[in-house]
Formats: structure tokens, sequence, C-alpha cells
């Protein structure tokens, strides 16, 4: 195989032998740092088809200078996606294969095919007055349901998915989303996206935004993106289209007109998750906020609550102070007087006391004479009753005496008994009866003759 | 504001809650109520972060309905 490398490059260098001009679309610079050569990708389209495509070796010192030339000219460094006129030579070496050495650039040649289309396109957008027409819509505050435009087996759709699933896992974020797969890259990625969008359409009220997503592939191909009817059924969808194609080179108008374009999938993804902290991180905030100034309240109540308690009891406790001074004062002062009172009570009690000793003895006194005076008269007067009575019963002594039967018979009367009785009146007697006469100075037996009675009797 | 407010109307009541105990607009005596408030809202906004409702059977049947 060496002989035949060997051959080919025996038969490029004899047909090239000098350097020519050629006109080509730089899509990759591909410059690397260390050794600072750069081997860009040169293509060639023809309606945004690639027609031709070739390596290239730009070494170190020639870079430099012909950088410093375009920058001069273009105010940017060299970079992917330029088309460029460029001085070269082509060789073939063995082992690296076909390559143009670029010797110098043009730079007064202008952007390539793809830049011009793409400002074409832009032109026309804004023309139609549609080229920001997505991005005045309202992205909802949690994006949550995503209609992704991607290819299921692509890094991309794995890397947006990958920070969904992490948002999910790390902070508990929900999303929904449904992939419309569609091709992405290469002339039939246009068609294939418009044809998903359109199927997005029928069912947008499931979704708040439409992700397109790319990654891993090459830079190649890109150009769909670029495209006016791709460019404008995104412009004019009616929800948010938002874009992580993933190449670092230059805005397509596809990303251009997207709601919101990212770098790449990883970044989008980021994106929608940042929304979900735009939301969830004041919330938290609000969350701890609400606790931590309910706590402040209630703690400050409570101060304000026990710095009242205290002047409240310090209060009562003056009052009750002041209140106790004054009781034991006035109970010093009631027992005091209470004392007094005793005293002078006791005093007043025991001159009363004299007094009444005094005042009994006068009373006794007085009723001592007095009674001697009644006994004195009580004699008096007994004494004379005594000598009245006895004259009376002198008298009635003397009228007892007359009365006595001795007397009675000494004047001629007598008592006349029978069997020992008194004999009163004539019937006391019969003819027969003995008769017992009692006279002054003995006594006469005899018999009754007759007895004579008179009727008054 | 109804019962079942939407994420930014609730998250937008919960800030207007967190301002008026903020700036002492509110009693003690309503505290108890607002934090209660406050609390709906904060799981009605949490639950929105970490729920979504979407049926992709549903979707899916929408979809068939529709011209491809």
């Amino acid at each position: 195989m060496l002989e035949v490398s060997q051959s080919i490059q025996r038969t490029i260098s004899d047909r090239y032998k000098s350097s020519f001009w050629v006109k080509a679309e730089m899509i990759k610079l591909n410059f690397y740092q260390h050794s600072g050569h750069c081997y860009p990708d040169l293509v060639e389209k023809q309606d945004s088809k690639v027609v031709a495509q070739l390596r290239a070796n730009l070494w170190k010192d020639d870079y430099m200078r012909i950088n410093a030339d375009f920058e001069k000219v273009l105010k940017e460094p060299l970079k992917d996606g330029v088309k460029i006129l460029i001085l070269a030579t082509i060789g073939f070496h063995p082992e690296h294969g076909l390559a143009l050495r670029m010797i110098d650039i043009d730079p007064g040649f202008t952007l390539g095919d793809l830049e011009k289309e793409k400002q074409e396109t832009i032109a026309r957008l804004q023309r139609e007055n549609i080229l920001l027409a997505n991005k005045q819509h309202k992205l909802p505050a949690l994006p949550q349901r995503i209609a992704i435009i991607s290819v299921e087996s692509s890094k991309g759709y794995a890397d947006f998915l990958k920070v969904l699933q992490a948002a999910n896992r790390n902070w508990g974020y929900a999303f929904f989303h449904l992939l419309f797969p569609s091709l992405l890259q290469g002339d039939n990625a246009v068609p294939d996206i418009i044809r998903q969008l359109r199927r997005i359409r029928t069912v947008v009220h499931h979704f708040d935004a439409v992700a397109i997503v790319r990654g891993g592939g090459g830079d190649i191909g890109l150009s769909c993106y670029n495209n006016y009817d791709l460019a404008k059924e995104i412009a004019l969808f009616p929800i948010p289209v938002i874009s992580g194609i993933g190449h670092a080179t230059n805005e397509t108008v596809t990303e251009l007109v997207a709601f919101e374009n990212a770098i790449t999938p990883t970044q989008l993804a980021g994106f929608l998750v940042q929304k979900f902290h735009n939301f969830s991180v004041p919330l938290k905030k609000a969350e701890e906020q609400v606790a931590a100034l309910s706590l402040r309240m209630l703690n400050e109540s409570k101060t304000k609550f026990t710095a009242e308690m205290k002047l409240l009891r310090s209060a009562v406790k003056s009052v009750i102070i002041t209140h106790s001074n004054k009781t034991v004062l006035l109970a010093r002062l009631v027992s005091q007087n209470a004392r007094f009172i005793i005293q002078n009570e006791g005093r007043d009690l025991a001159g009363k006391a004299v007094d009444i000793r005094r005042h009994t003895a006068n009373i006794w006194n007085s009723n001592k004479v007095r009674n001697a005076q009644l006994v004195a008269t009580l004699r008096k007067e007994i004494a004379g009753q005594l000598r009245e009575k006895s004259v009376r019963l002198a008298g009635i002594e003397q009228n007892l005496r007359n009365l006595s039967p001795e007397n009675v018979l000494k004047r001629g009367y007598s008592i006349t008994r029978s069997n020992g009785k008194l004999v009163h009146f004539s019937r006391d007697v019969k003819q027969g009866d003995v008769l017992m006469t009692i006279l002054a100075n003995g006594t006469v037996s005899s018999v009754v003759q007759s007895t004579s009675h008179e009727d008054n009797e | 504001m109804s019962d079942n407010p939407n994420y930014t109307d609730a998250f937008r009541e919960l800030q207007e809650i967190v301002s008026e105990i903020e700036q002492g607009e509110i009693s003690v005596d309503q505290l108890s109520e607002k934090v209660q408030r406050a609390s709906l809202l904060i799981g009605i906004c949490k639950a929105k972060l970490t729920r979504t409702e979407e049926d992709v059977n549903k979707i899916l049947k929408d979809l068939d309905g529709a011209p491809d």
C-alpha cells in the first residue's frame, strides 16, 4: 500500500507544482493550541448542498500572519463557517492523505455561502416582520412540558434529558417531555423538522415549549438551520421554541429566531432548570421568610409581654409594699389606739367601780338609817296595836266570863240532861224519864210527869 | 383570591403575605391564619414544581386524530 500511496504522492506533486487560488468555505478551522497549526475543513456548496470537501493544512507561521490580516479587514478572527479565497498548494502524504496547504487567504473575499444564505434569510424574515415573533411569546414561569425534536439515540438528546433527570433527582423538579423524532442535519432535516413542528402544533395545548436538540454530530450539514422555511416555521410557532443545536461556531438563523438559544443541549436544559430555580429559590426564601418573620413576630410579642409582665409584677409589688407598710402602720395605730382606749376605759371603769362602791355604801347607809327608823316605827306600831288588842281582849274576856255556864247558872239558868244528853226541847223527853238538872251549886234529879209542846218550834 | 390559584398567583399572594408580615401590617391574632394560608400556597407552588399532570397517551390520542 505504501507503494500505491507513494505513487499517488509522486503523481500529485508532478501534476500540482505551483500554487493556485481556491474558493472554498471553511467549515471548521481546527486550530490546535499546542502546536499552533490549523487543519481546516474546506467545502464547496451548491444550493446549500456540500458538493466538495477537502482537508487543509495551515502551518503556525502562515496562520499567524493570515489571521492578523483577516482580523484587520473583517474585525474578527479567522473562524469556522467563513467562505474564503485561499492561495494553496496541494499535496499527498502517504500517512496523512490529501491536503491543501494554505499559503495565504484573501481577507477581502466576503463571508461564505452559508453566511450569505443566512444573511438573506435574516433579511427576508426582517422584511416580513417575523424575525423576532417567537421571542414575543411568554414562557410560563415553570416551563414543565417540553416537546423535544431530536434523535432518540443522539448524544445531545441524552445530555438534555440527563440534566432534566438530575434536576428531578436533586430538587424534585418535574418535567414532562415527549420526543418528536426528526433528522437534524443534512438536506432532509428541514422538511422533517417542519413536519414535527406541525404535529406538535395540533397538540400544542399540552406543551409549554418546543426544544430542538442536536449534539454530537459534526458541523457539516448545519446549513439547514439557516433555511428560510424552517426559520419561518419556528418564528411563527405558537409557543416558545428553544434551540440547543450544539455547535459553537456561528449562530444559525434558527437559533436567532428561537425564543432562547443555548450552545449545547446541556446548557439548553440548564436554561429550563434555571427557570425552575428562579421560581423555587424565591419560594424557598418566602417559606423561610414566613417562618423567620412569624417567629420574630412571636418573639417580639413574647418579649413585649414579658416586659409588661415584669412591669406589672413590679408595679403590683410596689403597691403591695406600699399598702403593707400602710397596713402595718395602721395596725400599729389601731393597736396603739386600742390600747389607749382600753387603758382609758379601764381607768374609767375603775373610777366607776369606786363610784359604785361609794354609791352602794351611801345607799346602804341611808337604807340602814331608814330601816332603823322603820323598825322603830314598827316597834311602836306593834306595841300600840298590842296594847289595843290586849284591851279588847280584856273586854272580850269579861264578856266571855259573863257567858260562862257558872255565871249563867248563877244568874238562875239551869242545864237539863236526860240519859246524859242535853235537853233542848220538850219532845226530847217523855213521861217517866229521869231528868238531871244542873244548878249553880249542885244538881237535882227529877222524874217527868208530863210534857207539853208549843208548836211554834 | 380563589382557593385553587395557579402558581404565579399563588406565589404573588405568598409574597404579599411575606411583605405584610415583614411590614408588621398584621397582628399576632392574624398571624396564625396568614401562616396557614402561606403554607397552603407554598404547598401549591411546590406541587407545581414537582408534579405534572400531562398524559402521554392523551397526547398520542390527540396526535392520531390529527393529520400527520
